[in-house]
């Protein structure tokens, strides 16, 4: 089994757009969503028979009023300013350490479990499965949420003997990137011919390179800036970073995603991105 | 003041918007905050390079062998299973500690110190006429953002007008970017995902209790789905930033924007004449 991930350091370049295209040009494959606090890949694929699936890691605590002698101690260790004035806990700060529980000269405290979010599990076309997650608004964990989804998917992949995984990333290079990264086969980098969008590629590029996995790069939107894009090639062909192809402006691409439709599932936008597949293919050596 | 510039999805134009805020009511005393620290541009897209660099580190466990006896009890009271303890020596992942001080508290034999682990640098630069620039920028490779982001935003906090240029997303670094806000601008763009991320946004701003207002990028005429959920919500659509491909091209270049669109002067005048009469 092989997975692909598409990241892009900068959000917006095309991401899911494309992701989405590979899966339906893809014959067939398990797709994953692992921008779990904005995941988009589902409005494209829009599952059936979804099934949801409570997902909670860390605590969050709690002082019993009743027990508490408002000594200030745990307000007063707390590196989160999670402890308020009145001694209540303000869940969006804490970051369930457990220091106060354990340092509570009376035992007020108690840690509890706190919900994430949840993860689901639907299909597409008929038989294919995507798996996904909707973090809370706030929450941390983004990267256990992430591994869980990835888990969901590589159990189903061998369970299905389904050969290929293909998954949309995260925006940025923190802990939900980090953790998208595991034991992925290729990247696929999206950019697009900006000065930012240049820049977030080069340090997404070094996250890669420190985790040790193989990358081919996409420029998409390239004639909007045909200056930057050639100094983009030029960087990627200094780094021995393979190019699967440059992806012109197009406005067919934008009324899709305003229909809330896969790109490729129009001719024309297919015919486009067919040899670019054929590349990323060949990068991942099947 | 500090106006917060947020958004649920990537590119859809926070650091357009904030860095022209900047530009039209910026005086020497206003601030731009950019603390979408895993990607920062603002910096590209002023074209300024930082005078001053200022690394940042958080704390981790430092462990003196001599005095542990391994008894265990750190890595049984650490949360994040930062801490291992072999038969000869106690093993630290940095990358998972949070940084809570617990192990150092709570070692019997006070073997624990805490030292710094370098996560970034905040960067400042001086804009001629509209103020500074204070740029947080995680080190590659840390996973954890939410400290450099607080050190980030602690630095200049007396600026009569601060702009902080948000990470994307909903969670705790979006967060942490956000809080203390007297004001939420949430940039969207009137497309499906678009209009996805920012329901999940809204309910972010919602539960810090922040006021907010909407901005429509790249409008096209039609956003009628935005305007329904500004109803549901009662968060007022502010302003809309009509598509334009010089835009567009001026912003992928670096070039001003408010050159390429003079009226984007009007439009964000107004918005911040409404964020006024909003809190007063």
């Amino acid at each position: 089994m092989k997975e692909i991930l598409f990241i892009s350091g900068k959000g917006g370049t095309g991401k899911t757009s494309l992701t989405s295209s590979f899966i339906h040009l893809a014959d067939n494959c398990i797709a994953c969503d692992y921008d779990v606090d904005a995941s988009n890949l589902p409005i494209l694929l829009k599952p059936q028979q979804v099934s949801n699936h409570d997902f909670s890691a860390g605590y969050t605590s709690h002082i019993d009023e009743e027990t508490c002698i408002s000594c200030g101690l745990c307000a007063e260790l707390c590196r989160f300013d999670a402890i308020s004035e009145e001694f209540q806990v303000l869940p969006l700060s804490c970051e369930g350490c457990g220091f106060c529980e354990k340092i509570c000269p009376v035992e007020a405290i108690t840690m509890y479990p706190r919900s994430s979010g949840h993860w689901s599990e639907g299909v597409f076309n008929q038989k294919q499965k995507l798996f996904s997650a909707d973090l809370r608004p706030g929450e941390e964990n983004s990267g256990k949420l992430v591994a869980q989804v990835k888990n969901m998917a590589r159990a189903m992949a061998d369970t299905e003997q389904t050969q290929l995984i293909i998954a949309d990333g995260p925006p940025g290079i923190g802990c939900a990137v980090i953790s998208s990264m595991v034991e992925v086969d290729l990247i696929v980098l999206v950019t697009e011919p900006s000065r930012s969008g240049f820049h977030d590629l080069q340090r997404v590029y070094q996250l890669m390179q420190l985790r040790g996995i193989k990358g081919i790069l996409i420029i998409n939107k390239w004639d909007l800036n045909p200056d930057i894009s050639q100094e983009i090639e030029n960087w990627a062909q200094k780094n021995d970073l393979p190019l699967a192809g440059k992806i012109p402006f197009s406005n067919v691409i934008v009324e899709s995603i305003a229909k809330a439709e896969i790109p490729a599932t129009n001719p024309e936008v297919r015919k486009m991105l067919s040899p670019l597949w054929e590349n990323i293919n060949k990068g991942i050596g099947c | 003041m500090q106006i917060a510039v947020a958004s649920g999805k990537g590119g859809t134009g926070k650091t357009l918007v904030s860095t022209c805020l900047l530009r039209v009511l910026g005086d020497n005393n206003s601030v731009l905050i950019d603390t979408d620290v895993e990607e920062p541009n603002a910096g590209l897209v002023l074209g300024q390079v930082a005078q001053t660099t200022t690394p940042v580190s958080r704390f981790v466990p430092d462990i003196d062998p001599d005095s542990c006896n391994l008894c265990g009890k750190c890595a049984e009271i650490c949360s994040f299973n930062a801490l291992v303890v072999l038969s000869d020596k106690v093993l630290v992942f940095n990358e998972l500690c949070h940084s809570c001080g617990a192990c150092a508290y709570l070692c019997p034999l006070r073997a624990i110190k805490e030292k710094g682990h370098p996560i970034g640098v905040i960067e400042e630069a001086q804009l001629p006429g509209y103020g500074t620039l204070l740029t947080g920028r995680l080190n590659v490779g840390e996973a954890l953002s939410p400290p450099l982001i607080k050190a980030t935003k602690s630095q200049k906090a007396t600026s009569a007008l601060r702009i902080v240029d948000c990470p994307p997303g909903t969670t705790c670094a979006m967060i942490e970017s956000i809080s203390d806000s007297d004001y939420c601008l949430l940039v969207t763009e009137p497309t499906p995902f678009g209009l996805h991320d920012l329901e999940l946004s809204l309910e972010a701003i919602e539960m810090l209790g922040i006021p907010g207002g909407l901005l429509i990028n790249r409008w096209q005429g039609e956003d009628s789905d935005l305007i329904a959920l500004s109803d549901k919500t009662g968060v007022p659509i502010l302003g809309r930033i009509p598509f334009s491909p010089e835009l567009a091209q001026a912003y992928m270049q670096g070039k001003d924007p408010l050159e390429a669109m003079p009226s984007l002067r009007g439009i964000l005048t107004n918005i911040f004449s409404q964020i006024k009469g909003a809190l007063s």
